[in-house]
């Protein structure tokens, strides 16, 4: 993984010095292993606190909706789709936002090592570039640093960023064309066998609203979960309910869903979101031919109307 | 008295007949506290739980009672569970934490009768930490990894058995269905380096916090904390302290279930009135809310912080949101009003 | 163990009235099914209770009777939400439930001797009503010195409980001060603002309490007002409306400060809430 740290601090100093921006969204290290935070930078001189590796994962075009001001992101590939889809919908002005777009190769699961060291307290993380060495009092596993990645990122095809004002580091190479191998298995279950499945995940959803609060796609004022006239689930979490929230999540972000996998990432309950979220991003691509977040010219699949949509429900003459 | 290794999931196989038992399984790569039908479903080897057991106590999703429209009037059945039960192999900080929402569920004019007829119905079995966790604090607030406190036995792992030491009445007579013999001079020893080698690496300064909170709710530290904030519950869904309900009825026409299930103050639903006015309406108020009710209300209300130092709202952050850090900045910063 | 402050009582709703023009605001008169019941239902004015819609859910609303009317509860309530709306469709003689009474109460003993100043605005006026009807009950009204009334509505179709308002006005024993916001043809009474009307009244602060109630913003302009005329924090009580659900001080919603308004409240002096944060 490049090493961006130091390229990323002076971009965004300069920014605050030149009063560009009124404010610096970037990523700062974290207070756990294999952990970064969030972080907002105002002043010059904090900008030394901005920090770029395999544990920038959560989406931060999440901050940018509907602010005041200008404002300067440090936005890997998906964060950049987020920030084109949330443009095309109105809710980022493209002048306010000048966006420091970073190559990124993929960002670590911690789950995916929790689960290598079985759950044990991970108490250090050593980076070693290409592979990362985790301990825990009794314990070290040295492990591949692609192995951790998240799945979301092993089929992003877009880790270069689509849109930005500057790109920091180098290029990274482009994959192959795309193909949705991981959903096909999902496919390929009858009815009862995919809801057995979903009903596996979801049996362990606490509704957080974790996913949803993480997801910059969701943004309604009123999350229909939260209407109480009518009251369309029910605020019990049982295995339906739990699974018609995420159906109605998925069903609303269709078209808009930037593959993100943000819900995904910040499930405390390690549900695997993505099965949901990536079959519809696969249907939508299959329906429309289109891909949420890629272009500024192109509007959501759901909001517009083409005449060569493939759209194989339509009877056709 | 020592209880070996082995012999314990026979031993929880004799309790289940008689008691709901629940102990900690393994789920993937975390554990839960889960009603087990076999001793050999319990996992204890695990830091802490990803979620508390207070669940046990008080469920995400509880029946308060069910109700059916008659000619007469309305026919209505509570759901009181006064089942018999053991949490087997909580955590000190865990176990303390029931001790604090006792003070919750039993206030100076109402009792909850879900809440405490449980709590009167359950025994805690404790499992000492002797590896406590890179985010455990316990021994900031008031608890250690060792600590007795509200258990009725506690277990100390000595390798191939653990020293199990009654110390209620009930533990004791729980105790005694085990029939287990003495622990010898060498197996109290090992507790004992257990203990001594059972440290924390992490230590929160509460000395001045809650002299602090009392004059800073106006302060400008506030309009910090929560920007990052995504405003979930992952935090107070995965705290042993956090209590906050809500009620709702399920029904078909005039007939269904009053029902309570967990409600988050990090919510804005959790107090918009009926007119679209909202007291705490937005990310600043909210979190400024669950730091105050922990670490002033409840100190105030109950002479006690609301808040064990179990580490698991740090875990489960989204965003890495550490409370920890939360807790230093006020200690440092929020010297005066305003 | 004592009774489950959870399970709502049995009521039946014997008047279902429209109370205001706007019909937003309706009047519920409920009867206890059990004389047991009943008496296990001791209540003063200014306590709040958790009315029950089987099917619904509940919700809590200030009990606008006064426990010197016995054999029925009385609640006027605005339609806002599902509960509400539900109550507001309730076809007399259905069975509803209540829980309570919840809460304190107006401080009546510590009241006794004092003149009483009571001032609302629009439908916060139901306690107040139980209060007054509790003040001008016989064996009460000794108790207490001058009772000056101001009630103000943004117009007469929205004034609360119009008869007992004639009846009021028509006695000697309570000086009632009706006001609208703008001029009505037909009303010949009072207009102005509640503040502005408080300022004209300009009621004794001497060895008087004043309770105040209404919507926020008429709190905030008649509280000067009420300075002006001398009254200190500790003679100035009002409720507190913050949302509740347990309404036993359990689930953690509708605290102000260290206080939950349900179980510590809804009645604080102005002196208490100025010890506390301004989130209500």
């Amino acid at each position: 993984m490049q090493k961006l740290d130091s390229a990323i601090q002076d971009l965004a100093k300069k920014l605050l010095e030149e009063k560009k921006v009124d404010l610096v969204v970037g990523f700062a290290g974290g207070s756990l292993p294999l952990r970064s935070t969030p972080c907002f930078i105002r002043r010059p001189e904090d900008a030394s606190e901005l920090i770029w590796n395999y544990s920038c994962e959560n989406n931060l075009a999440n901050y940018l909706r509907r602010r005041e001001g200008r404002v300067a992101v440090v936005a890997k590939g998906c964060d950049v789709r987020s920030i084109v889809a949330l443009i095309n919908e109105n809710q980022i002005n493209r002048e306010n936002v000048y966006i420091i777009g970073v190559p990124c190769s993929g960002m670590v699961d911690r789950a995916k090592a929790d689960e290598a060291v079985d759950g044990r307290d991970i108490l250090e993380v050593e980076d070693k570039g290409d592979t990362l060495v985790i301990r825990g009092k009794g314990f070290a596993r040295e492990m591949k640093l692609e192995d951790l990645f998240h799945d979301t990122c092993k089929v992003c095809r877009h880790g270069n960023p689509v849109l930005c004002d500057v790109l920091v580091g180098e290029a990274v190479p482009a994959k192959p064309g795309e193909d949705f191998d991981d959903v096909t298995a999902f496919e390929a279950l009858s009815p009862a066998e995919r809801r057995a499945t979903l009903a596996a995940e979801f049996f362990k959803c606490i509704r957080c609203y974790a996913c949803r609060n993480a997801c910059p796609m969701c943004y309604c004022a009123e999350c229909f979960v939260d209407c109480s006239t009518p009251a369309w689930i029910k605020k019990t979490p049982d295995v339906d309910d739990n699974i018609m929230f995420q159906a109605g999540r998925v069903f609303h972000s269709a078209g808009r869903c930037a593959d993100c996998g943000a819900c995904d990432r910040a499930c405390p309950m390690g549900i695997n979101l993505r099965g949901m979220t990536r079959k519809m991003v696969k249907e939508v691509k299959e329906l429309f031919g289109c891909e949420a977040g890629v272009s500024l010219e192109e509007k959501p699949a759901l909001n517009t109307f083409k005449a060569d949509d493939p759209q194989p429900f339509l009877v056709k003459e | 008295m020592i209880m070996s290794k082995s012999a314990l999931p026979d031993l929880l196989d004799k309790l289940i007949g008689e008691y709901e038992v629940y102990a900690p399984v393994k789920e993937g790569y975390y554990s839960l506290f889960k009603k087990i039908t076999a001793g050999g479903e319990a996992c204890f080897d695990y830091a802490n739980s990803k979620i508390p057991p207070k669940g046990v106590l008080f469920p995400q999703s509880e029946k308060l009672f069910c109700y059916s429209l008659t000619g007469e009037g309305a026919k209505i059945e509570d759901c009181i569970d006064s089942g018999k039960k053991v949490v087997f192999g909580l955590r000190p900080c865990d176990a303390r934490s029931l001790l604090l929402l006792d003070n919750v569920f039993k206030n100076d004019q109402y009792t909850d009768p879900y809440y405490m007829t449980r709590r009167e119905n359950t025994l805690l079995v404790g499992m000492a930490c002797i590896n406590p966790a890179g985010t455990c604090f316990c021994t900031s607030m008031d608890s250690g990894p060792f600590d007795k406190t509200g258990l009725d036995v506690l277990l100390t792992d000595i390798g191939d058995a653990y020293l199990v030491e009654a110390l209620s009445d009930a533990g004791k007579a729980l105790v005694e269905k085990f029939g287990l013999g003495d622990s010898g001079d060498e197996q109290n020893e090992a507790a004992a380096k257990a203990r001594e080698a059972a440290e924390l690496t992490c230590r929160v300064n509460t000395g001045e916090l809650k002299a602090k909170l009392d004059i800073n709710f106006y302060h400008a530290i506030w309009e910090r904390f929560h920007e990052k904030c995504l405003g979930c519950a992952a935090c107070t869904y995965s705290c042993p302290t956090c209590h906050c309900f809500d009620i709702v009825d399920e029904a078909v026409d005039c007939n269904g279930c009053r029902v309570r299930n967990w409600d988050s103050c990090m919510f804005p639903l959790f107090t918009m009135h009926g007119s679209g006015h909202n007291p705490r309406p937005g990310g600043k108020e909210r979190m400024r809310q669950r730091i105050m009710h922990k670490f002033k209300y409840f100190v105030d209300n109950f002479n006690a912080m609301a808040c064990v130092g179990c580490g698991r709202c740090i875990k489960n952050c989204p965003v890495n949101l550490d409370i920890r850090e939360i807790l230093a900045d006020i200690q440092e910063e929020g010297r005066s009003d305003k | 163990m004592q009774r489950n402050p959870y399970l709502p009582l049995p009521v039946k709703l014997v008047k279902n009235f429209t109370e205001t023009e706007d019909r937003l605001i309706h009047t519920f008169t409920f009867q206890f099914l059990s004389e047991d019941d009943e008496k296990s239902f001791p209540y003063m004015p200014g306590q709040f209770a958790e009315v029950c819609v089987f099917g619904k859910g509940e919700a809590p609303f200030g009990i606008a009777s006064s426990p010197t009317e016995p054999g029925f509860l009385k609640f006027s309530v605005a339609k806002v939400g599902v509960v509400s709306t539900a109550l507001h469709l309730m076809e007399e003689g259905t069975t509803a439930g209540v829980r309570g009474p919840l809460g304190n109460h107006y401080p009546v003993e510590q009241m006794k001797g004092k003149n009483i100043v009571i001032i609302g605005g629009g439908f916060a006026f139901t306690t107040l009503r139980s209060l007054i009807t509790y003040i001008l009950e016989p064996e009460h009204r000794g108790d207490y010195g001058k009772l000056t009334v101001i009630y103000g509505a943004r117009n007469p179709g929205l004034l609360l409980y119009k008869d007992e308002l004639e009846d009021w006005d028509s006695r000697s024993d309570i000086d009632l001060v009706c006001t609208i916001d703008r001029p009505v043809e037909g009303w010949t009474r009072r207009v102005g603002f509640v503040p502005a009307v408080t300022k004209e009244v300009a009621p004794n602060s001497e060895n008087s309490v004043a309770i105040i109630c209404g919507p926020p913003v008429m709190i905030k302009f008649t509280m000067p007002e009420l300075e002006a005329c001398g009254f200190m924090p500790e003679q100035v009580i009002m409720s507190l409306e913050n949302r509740m659900k347990c309404g036993i001080g359990m689930c953690g919603r509708c605290n102000v400060g260290n206080k939950y308004v349900c179980k510590d409240g809804p009645v604080f002096t102005k002196a208490e809430l100025n010890q506390l944060p301004g989130e209500y």
